[in-house]
């Protein structure tokens, strides 16, 4: 009988706070970082003496500068790369480096 | 003499009925229960006057520059608009949850109920005060405690410009670089 309570005691709080906390989406609570989606972006209907096409414009030229120093590997089909080449490649270059050693 | 003592009852009969309400515990200070008619009109009223003459004599910059959108566009996404809301958004669990509700910042002032700003200036004036010095057991916080006034008035343009902006603009806008 005791254990029961206890039981009860920990089980009982524990489904309601559960029940409560699934009443809404919990996505609602996610902040998360974005980067612009500048894709949306429709040259031909903006004012470009509007500040905030030209606050837009901003953003997105910091945003496209900033990525041509780093490649986006979260973009990357991974399934379109010929991994075969790869290793040719990684072969040929150690051939090469061999090449090299042996010339020394 | 009598008009004296008249007046001491009075005054008697007021502190100790203010007393009674305060000890007894009868007031509902539950935000999912509304106040009054009168309660409301009164604490509103009494709300959007200090405001009104808080933020009078102070004076508003240009806020015509486009990095002020950028800059007040990322901290009102992050410090504003889980209660303020952003375009295309009707409700979210503060603006649902928060008494008084807090006004929805992306449609135009004009349909602010009770939270009407006045013209542009005025509205801009009312707008840095309140985010600056925050409104006392609504849940608004003061923001000039941890943000100095170029970043104030910089979330202040945004709003500005906040009820014409499609949920795409909003979104470049507010994305952290």
């Amino acid at each position: 009988m005791k254990n029961f309570r206890k039981v009860a005691f920990i089980v009982i709080p524990a489904i309601t706070l559960s029940i409560s906390a699934t009443a809404h989406d919990p996505k609602l609570h996610v902040k998360k970082a974005e980067k612009a989606d500048c894709s949306k972006m429709d040259h031909s209907k903006m004012d470009m003496k509007d500040p905030v096409a030209i606050a837009m414009m901003k953003k997105c030229m910091k945003q496209a500068e900033k990525s041509k120093g780093k490649m986006d590997h979260s973009k990357m089909d991974h399934s379109k790369m010929d991994h075969s080449k790869m290793k040719k490649d990684e072969h040929k270059t150690k051939k090469k480096d061999d090449q090299n050693e042996h010339n020394h | 003499m009598k008009i004296f003592k008249f007046l001491l009852l009075l005054a008697a009969l007021g502190v100790g009925g203010g007393a009674t309400v305060m000890y007894s515990g009868i007031v509902n200070v539950a935000a999912d229960e509304p106040h009054s008619d009168l309660v409301f009109w009164l604490l509103e009223q009494t709300r959007e006057n200090s405001i009104k003459k808080a933020a009078q004599s102070i004076e508003v910059p240009d806020l015509s520059d486009p990095e002020l959108l950028l800059t007040g566009g990322a901290d009102y996404e992050y410090m504003c608009s889980s209660c303020h809301l952003k375009p295309d958004q009707i409700e979210s669990d503060m603006s649902l949850g928060l008494y008084p509700v807090p006004p929805n910042l992306a449609v135009s002032g004009e349909s602010h109920k009770g939270n009407e700003q006045g013209d542009e200036i005025e509205s801009a004036r009312k707008h840095f005060w309140v985010i600056k010095h925050g409104i006392k057991a609504s849940g608004m916080p003061a923001w000039g405690k941890t943000h100095d006034d170029h970043r104030i008035w910089a979330m202040v343009a945004f709003i500005k410009r906040l009820p014409t902006l499609t949920p795409e603009q909003y979104q470049v806008l507010t994305a952290i670089e």
